[in-house]
């Protein structure tokens, strides 16, 4: 079974949320991004979702984009990003790791993306593909990936069950309207959505994109199977990018960890 | 009367195999809701008057077809007719998308109106019709474009509008395009994004082309009244690709037409340094839309150049790509310097100055005339006027004020 789905399977079997942590590949260089991946899962985090930089990342916000840019500059491409999934799986076969960007730097690399094995990445999640159209149509059949697809505050009840569907890995619920690391939660609506959600879909759902706190994501995580945090652990890693100290990440991540069980 | 007879874009919004709606998923249910209301609209009668109510009286529609004596002159074959879009109110085509949008956005009932805009041209052309209707409007501009087209910058604020630099890649127009779909991500409930080209997810594309269609449809009548038979050629500019777009749309049936698309060619296409992505690209997903688009072999897209701001864009609308593949219609490219040539060659003997974007069409010229026969007639369609663009003649001229 994909590395994803039994995990997250494990999880909800034993009553207990998950910690998905994301980061940009190649920021602020590929080394360290590799350090602290490793620091993450010590931390507590339960799946790894690593972004792809694109020039034109449309669904982030500020924060995001400019690890985008920095990464960018190091010329980052999804080869080394792939690369870098298997020297982390020379030590680490156990932590799922979701591929999360724009369907122009996938479909340039398609054969890559193809050739994804089964101790490699677990799934992918493309920002700019709607939920029910399927990544066969552009080319991506690799049995080894599952699919992520997301489901926000406005899309409408006939969607959410198609789209529902066609996820394969999680159910990402957009839990505002707007990019990455805005703040205008609605904690009301997200639980009446993902109630919802879960009318139509057994797969786990996952809500993020305004989780900016240890005390948000604990709301969140009540009316949820788990969080996705982003934008902050990104400033973070901006802030400590010269001095590469990072331990304020761990102690974030582990208070969040606390505060989902 | 209706828009558009065309089959397509498809029930998707492809066009063979360009287009579609590639978008964060909040901004799904905003594009539905847009096609639906379009989808009803578009044969409605009274929407239908309105829009062409509006044309005539606040645009000053039809722009004439003029015989530009001197410039046929010059080239000592063939007749060319100049389609004046210069002339409309706010001075480029970009006014009669707006003025068809803002009427949808009214139908809707949205309060905010959002635009992306590199020359400023589509920023004044939707500051303008914001105004008229008392909406508040905020126009997303590269910090690049907000330096070279100054002029425009203050004429968007005079009409009421917040004008935002945006910083962030470029700094150019695919970069305002990006804030502007991430501004319309946040504010979706209450805002409608009216894109300035036949770019982005569909639905836009094809509103754009079908609400700037009826520059090629007087094209059609006034050849008729003019000259007795259709064009042998039309040839008009390709940034995002609306103004010829419009022109282009009523025509592909009409064979014996040919139609020129005139790309950016900035320093020259073979030094890679250019804003040609019809020439020199490779379909690619960006903004929405699958279409030609300047990227390099990892999928990121590419940085562009090009004197003229309105032009300075690494994709194209996807129903050009489609009519490159088809062969329907030609897509060329002219240089930086080209372009600045015809600038001043067409003002001087026609006394009308083109816009920067509008002169890569009349720098095709050259080469077009030679080819033609004596006989032929071609229709240039003059985007817009060049006011806007002295600043920028006047420093590659080494001019101070
Ligand atoms: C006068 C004029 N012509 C042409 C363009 C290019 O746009 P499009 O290719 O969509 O007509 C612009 C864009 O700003 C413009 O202002």
């Amino acid at each position: 079974m994909n590395r994803l789905t039994s995990k997250l399977q494990n999880l909800k079997e034993s009553n207990k949320k998950a910690l998905v942590a994301y980061l940009v590949a190649g920021d602020p260089d590929l080394d360290t991004t590799l350090d602290l991946m490793h620091l993450f899962v010590d931390s507590g985090v339960d799946v790894i979702e690593i972004g792809v930089p694109f020039t034109d990342p449309i669904a982030e916000g500020p924060t995001i984009q400019k690890a985008h840019d920095r990464a960018l500059k190091n010329n980052i491409s999804l080869k080394m990003i792939l690369e870098l999934v298997d020297k982390f799986r020379e030590t680490n076969t156990e932590t799922p790791i979701v591929l999360m960007g724009y369907l122009n730097t996938f479909i340039s690399h398609i054969d890559l993306v193809q050739s994804i094995g089964e101790n490699s990445a677990d799934s992918i999640l493309v920002v700019d593909v709607p939920g029910e159209l399927n990544l066969q149509t552009y080319g991506i059949t690799n049995p080894n990936i599952n699919t992520i697809s997301l489901i926000s505050p406005t899309t409408k009840d006939d969607r959410v069950e198609s789209i529902a569907k066609n996820s394969t890995g999680f159910i990402y619920y957009v839990t505002l309207r707007g990019v990455t690391g805005s703040s205008n939660l609605n904690i009301e609506e997200i639980k009446t959505n993902i109630q919802k959600i879960q009318q139509y879909s057994d797969a786990p759902t996952m809500a993020g994109f305004g989780i900016k706190s240890v005390e948000d994501a604990a709301t969140l995580a009540a009316c949820s199977d788990g969080v996705v945090v982003g934008s902050s652990i990104v400033q973070m890693i901006a802030d400590s990018s010269q001095s590469k100290e990072f331990d304020r990440i761990g102690k974030y991540l582990r208070e969040m960890k606390t505060a989902i069980s | 009367m209706t828009f558009s007879n065309s089959n397509f874009p498809d029930k998707e919004g492809f066009y063979g195999e360009y287009g579609g709606k590639f978008v964060p998923e909040t901004l799904m249910y905003a594009l539905e809701e847009l096609e639906n209301t379009y989808n009803k609209l578009k044969d409605n009668k009274d929407f239908i008057d309105e829009f062409y109510k509006d044309l005539s009286h606040f645009v000053g529609r039809p722009s004439p077809l003029y015989f530009a004596q001197r410039l046929t002159d010059h080239y000592k074959s063939g007749s060319i007719w100049l389609k004046r879009e210069d002339l409309n109110h706010t001075g480029a085509h970009k006014i009669n998308n707006t003025v068809g949008q803002i009427l949808l956005a009214k139908y809707m009932g949205k309060k905010r109106i959002i635009a992306e805009t590199g020359a400023g041209q589509h920023g004044v052309a939707t500051a303008t019709v914001a105004a008229r209707l008392g909406l508040e409007c905020h126009i997303y501009m590269g910090a690049e474009d907000v330096r070279r087209q100054s002029l425009n910058v203050y004429r968007i604020k005079l009409l009421g509008a917040h004008v935002h630099p945006v910083d962030s890649g470029s700094a150019t127009l695919k970069d305002a395009l990006n804030e502007a779909l991430r501004d319309w991500v946040t504010n979706v409930d209450d805002t409608y994004y009216i894109i300035g080209s036949v770019t982005g997810p569909h639905p836009y594309p094809m509103i754009v082309r079908d609400f700037n269609s009826v520059v090629g449809k007087e094209v059609i009548d006034q050849s008729k009244d003019l000259f007795g038979k259709m064009p042998d050629a039309v040839v008009a500019c390709v940034g995002g690709g609306s103004n010829a777009m419009g022109i282009f749309h009523p025509f592909i049936d009409i064979k014996e037409t040919r139609l020129i698309g005139v790309e950016a060619g900035g320093e020259g296409v073979s030094t890679g340094e250019h804003a040609a992505p019809l020439n020199d690209g490779t379909p690619g997903v960006l903004h929405g839309a699958r279409s030609y688009l300047m990227q390099d072999e990892s999928g990121q897209v590419k940085d562009t150049k090009s004197v003229s701001a309105g032009l300075d864009y690494p994709g194209v609308g996807p129903e050009h790509s489609w009519l490159k593949d088809i062969g329907r219609a030609e897509y060329v490219a002219v240089s930086d310097d080209e372009a600045l040539k015809a600038f001043h060659e067409v003002t001087e003997l026609e006394g009308i100055m083109p816009a920067l974007e509008t002169a890569h069409a009349f720098a095709y010229l050259e080469p077009l005339m030679k080819e033609l026969d004596s006989s032929a007639n071609v229709v240039v369609n003059v985007s817009g006027r060049g006011d806007k663009d002295i600043n920028t003649v006047a420093e590659i001229d080494g001019i101070e004020f």
